[in-house]
């Protein structure tokens, strides 16, 4: 209920045990330096987190030192840059009116800057005017309304290269709210206690202990009653304590001092908002998310890496949903600009805002230096910091809340209308754990980012750039990183999301992934058991020719796989023989249903001594009851297999010819999956086991076949492009 | 901080042909929020031009003006300041400072502009000031042997008023100020 008064101190109360429940659960990371002192004071918490006052174990006069600072230079900059031309026209006499006079062209000229700063200040009103309307009461006020203008211009003005960004203004609108709120909790104070508050002369403030004052003992009584309203300040708890303190006009610094003070809340508010833009020399500044130049490091305007960055998470943690967002052309900057620029704050009500973003603010903000890699330019270095993960991780949390509804929807704009209109009654605290336990994910992946392979959009090196960073890191470093998630994560994951799934599709589908589970594992036997390289060779192209699926699930299905799958078993399975495996990933229609890889891959969890990629399976509506079988008899495959040409898939097809060594291979142009490419990655991209001379002659193999390939005649349109991923393919394989 | 452009006789098409360019090139919309017009623009499509300026234009009747509507003599109330505004053609003799004063005694303004001459002049006296903008295009004058182009930006900001003169002579732009104080209850 938007609160009549400017705020209730009730509400605050009501948000109180959340912002110390949260403040447990940073606790826990033991930190005692950073233990959640003033927990109940927004303020003053934050101004500690965004840097602006010492950290929490500070005594209570270096903090006024320190918000004496701050202030002091807010207000020199404030005479400085707030004067109007006329004024300071008086001394010029000898400028060069050429340049100076209220026409001129130049921008240096201090009319050039009178005109700029009206137009800044022009579209800060316009914003200003919208902002928060259901807290219009407190934000509309005009004496708000200038305190929010003058702050912003100066900024603006101090900041030129940025300019004035629409969303600025609701980044600095929580922050004047948090000041507020820590007054009403401290003149709530000051009405229970109002006698500990000591600056009043005009009442007794000392002990008159010495009777012989008062001739008359009545008096002397009455003395003595009055003089019981003196009391200690000791008496107090902690927090009062320190609030009162807080408000003390006479300790250091006196006035300005203050921390708590009304008069300064320009002040203070200025310095947060700057701290917060400026990101205090940590990684995560607001700032570069209102810049439009591209970053040095890799080309693109910071919004958009971070925004690639949160893709990239997703496609760590659910692989069918961002396929699915993708293959929809959802790019996540439509979304993700909204929420990165103003800290989803248009998100979110007020109230639930505060919590979110006590805990951003918890966390730190110093840069992450990537693990073990050796390159020193890391991308995605605009979220490149706890803090940054964090933010990362609960977007991705939004749009897994979000997921059965993605999921549902078929075009992009409603995808798009779903996540901009974010539901609001949402659970706060389940969002903030999960993307608390994404967090660890989030700076993995930051770590474990190299320089992309090729340049371009978001989508193509994201992808690759996974791609070969999975490789590599697991190459590498046999520990994969992503191992710091429990594989009970996964079960827990799989089995929330496969609920979900199950709630909204028919049956027919989760038989499906049953069926893929069950076949793959045939499949994979069945490999074992296998043949030459030549025939694999041989199948493996025609299912790369005879599919025509993008590209990009290969290479993601490879990042998860790599992800998930990274435990050592593919050795024992693989050894040898540089199978190619087929990937959890795709099916074939685009309709039905979101690839089932997630839960393919905690099934194969389930049975970690028999880690084989999962299988592309087609949708033949069989029996289920293979699911877990993961070790069965070769002969069970041809039970379970299609008809031949009626398997949407085709998957099943390739096997089948698997199955059947003697099958000449390059002239059949079934669908075949291109699973099987992604098998080929996959294969590449298992870990351990990768063999680099094997993958050289698989390289070479591939562009043997795709020459002869080449050589017949009326190719499909199908069969062509399914080439051209082949030599794309060949590509990555030979560079690795 | 009221930015007012005084500005007259371009004498467009039948003296010259445009402003000159970098007059044009300075004179952008946005800035400027009033335009007070001499007169002898002489066609509808100068009008539209300052129009496009300024939605803000005042003009009074030149000889030469083709829109026969303008009026003779305007007076205009900007900040404290109370301005009038005529052609001077009706004033003879031509560009005579008495004479003008008394048109200025006679609108009762602080400040008379008043063109025809084709020649920059700013007066001060005990009434008031006097300005004269010149001609924005330089054209032709039977009075006037030199005629460099030139207008007038002034820049109202509550007693005071800065004068800013732009002339073009020799292809460059030269500027200059001229400040007027006015006393609260006497004119200046």
């Amino acid at each position: 209920m938007s609160p009549a008064a400017p705020i209730e101190p009730k509400k605050k109360k009501n948000i109180l045990p959340k912002a110390s429940s949260s403040g447990d659960l940073s606790t826990e990371r033991g930190d005692l330096e950073n233990f959640r002192r003033f927990s109940d004071l927004r303020g003053v918490r934050w101004r500690i987190d965004l840097g602006i006052l010492p950290s929490s174990s500070s005594t209570i006069d270096e903090f006024r030192r320190v918000t004496a600072n701050c202030r002091r230079s807010y207000a020199a900059l404030r005479r400085r840059l707030l004067i109007s031309p006329p004024v300071s026209r008086d001394e010029r006499n000898l400028r060069d009116l050429v340049m100076d006079n209220p026409l001129s062209l130049n921008p240096d000229s201090m009319w050039g800057q009178f005109f700029h700063k009206a137009e800044l200040e022009r579209m800060v009103d316009q914003d200003l005017s919208r902002l928060y309307p259901e807290h219009s009461s407190y934000f509309q006020a005009p004496e708000r309304q200038g305190v929010l203008r003058r702050i912003l211009l100066l900024w603006c003005i101090r900041h030129p290269n940025y300019g004035y960004r629409q969303g600025m203004h609701e980044l600095l609108a929580p922050l004047l709210y948090v000041l507020q709120a820590d007054l009403e909790r401290l003149s709530e104070v000051r009405k229970l206690y109002r006698d500990y508050f000591t600056d009043n002369f005009d009442g007794l403030s000392f002990n008159v202990t010495d009777l012989s004052y008062s001739s008359d003992f009545e008096n002397g009584e009455d003395a003595r009653k009055d003089v019981v309203k003196v009391h200690n300040l000791n008496d107090l708890d902690p927090k009062t304590q320190t609030i009162i303190s807080f408000s003390d006009a006479y300790g250091a610094e006196g006035e300005l001092g203050i921390v708590l003070s009304e008069k300064f809340m320009e002040h203070d508010a200025y310095s947060m908002f700057d701290a917060l833009m400026s990101g205090d020399d940590g990684a995560v500044a607001m700032a570069s998310f209102y810049s439009h130049p591209p970053s040095p490091e890799n080309g693109l305007p910071p919004v958009i890496e971070a925004s690639s960055a949160l893709y990239h998470l997703l496609s760590t943690v659910d692989l069918s949903l961002y396929s699915h967002l993708v293959e929809l052309g959802v790019e996540p900057q439509y979304f993700a600009l909204r929420w990165l620029r103003v800290l989803f704050g248009r998100e979110f009500v007020l109230e639930d805002l505060l919590v979110i973003w006590d805990e951003i603010f918890a966390l730190d903000n110093s840069k992450l230096n990537g693990g073990s890699k050796q390159e020193p330019e890391v991308t995605f270095r605009v979220l490149n910091s706890v803090r940054g993960a964090f933010i990362s991780a609960l977007a991705v949390s939004m749009i897994l809340y979000l997921r059965s509804s993605l999921l549902a929807t078929e075009n992009a704009t409603s995808c798009l209308q779903r996540l901009l209109n974010f539901p609001e009654d949402v659970n706060l605290g389940n969002l903030i754990k999960k993307a608390k336990s994404l967090m660890n994910l989030a700076i993995d992946a930051i770590n474990s980012m190299l320089e992309p392979v090729f340049g371009g959009g978001p989508h193509g090196p994201g992808k690759l750039r996974g791609h070969r960073h999975s490789l590599s890191a697991d190459q590498t470093a046999h520990v994969s990183p992503r191992r710091v998630v429990p594989e009970s994560y996964w079960e827990e994951k799989w089995r929330v999301m496969n609920k979900e799934e199950d709630d909204r599709k028919q049956i027919g589908i989760s038989k499906q992934v049953q069926n893929r589970i069950r076949g793959w594992s045939e499949k994979v036997k069945m490999r074992l058991s296998k043949v030459t390289r030549s025939s694999i060779r041989k199948n493996l192209v025609d299912d790369l020719m005879a599919r025509s699926e993008e590209n990009e699930k290969l290479v993601s299905g490879n990042e998860i796989e790599t992800g998930r799958s990274s435990v050592a078993s593919y050795s024992s399975v693989i050894g040898p023989e540089p199978e190619p495996e087929p990937e959890p990933e795709h099916e074939a229609e685009p309709g039905p249903g979101p690839c089932p890889s997630p839960s393919i891959a905690s099934a194969m969890y389930r049975s970690t001594e028999d880690i084989f990629s999962p299988l592309p399976v087609s949708d033949t509506p069989e029996d289920l009851s293979f699911k877990e079988a993961k070790n069965e008899d070769i002969t069970r495959k041809p039970a379970t297999d299609l008809p031949d040409g009626t398997s949407p898939s085709g998957k099943f097809q390739w096997l089948w010819m698997l199955a059947k060594p003697g099958l000449d291979g390059p002239l059949d142009k079934s669908e075949a999956s291109t699973s099987s490419v992604i098998a080929f990655n996959q294969k590449n991209a298992v870990p351990e086991v990768v063999d680099h001379n094997i993958l050289k002659n698989l390289a070479q193999s591939m562009l043997e076949n795709i020459e002869v390939i080449e050589s017949v005649d009326n190719l499909s349109k199908n069969a062509m492009e399914a080439l051209n991923e082949l030599r794309k393919i060949r590509i990555i394989l030979s560079e690795m | 901080m009221v930015l007012v452009l005084a500005i007259g006789d371009l004498h467009i098409p039948h003296r010259a042909a445009d402003l000159p360019a970098k007059f044009k090139s300075m004179l952008v919309p946005g800035k400027i929020q009033h335009i007070i017009c001499t007169g002898n623009l002489c066609i509808k499509e100068v009008h539209d031009y300052l129009k496009s300026l300024c939605p803000s234009l005042h003009i009074t009747r030149g000889e030469y003006d083709e829109d026969s509507r303008y009026p003779e003599t305007k007076t205009i109330t900007i900040g404290q300041f109370k301005l009038g505004l005529c052609h001077g053609h009706q004033v003879v003799p031509w560009g005579d400072l008495d004479s003008l004063a008394m048109l200025q005694r006679q609108l009762d303004v602080d400040i008379l502009v008043t063109g025809h001459t084709h020649q920059f002049k700013a007066y001060k006296h005990e009434a008031g000031v006097v300005i004269n903008p010149g001609s924005a295009t330089g054209a032709y004058s039977s009075v006037t042997y030199d005629v460099n182009p030139s207008f007038v930006l002034m820049d109202i900001d509550a007693l005071r008023v800065v004068v800013y003169v732009y002339e073009l002579i020799d292809g460059e732009v030269k500027v200059d100020k001229i400040d007027f104080k006015k006393t609260s209850t006497a004119t200046i």
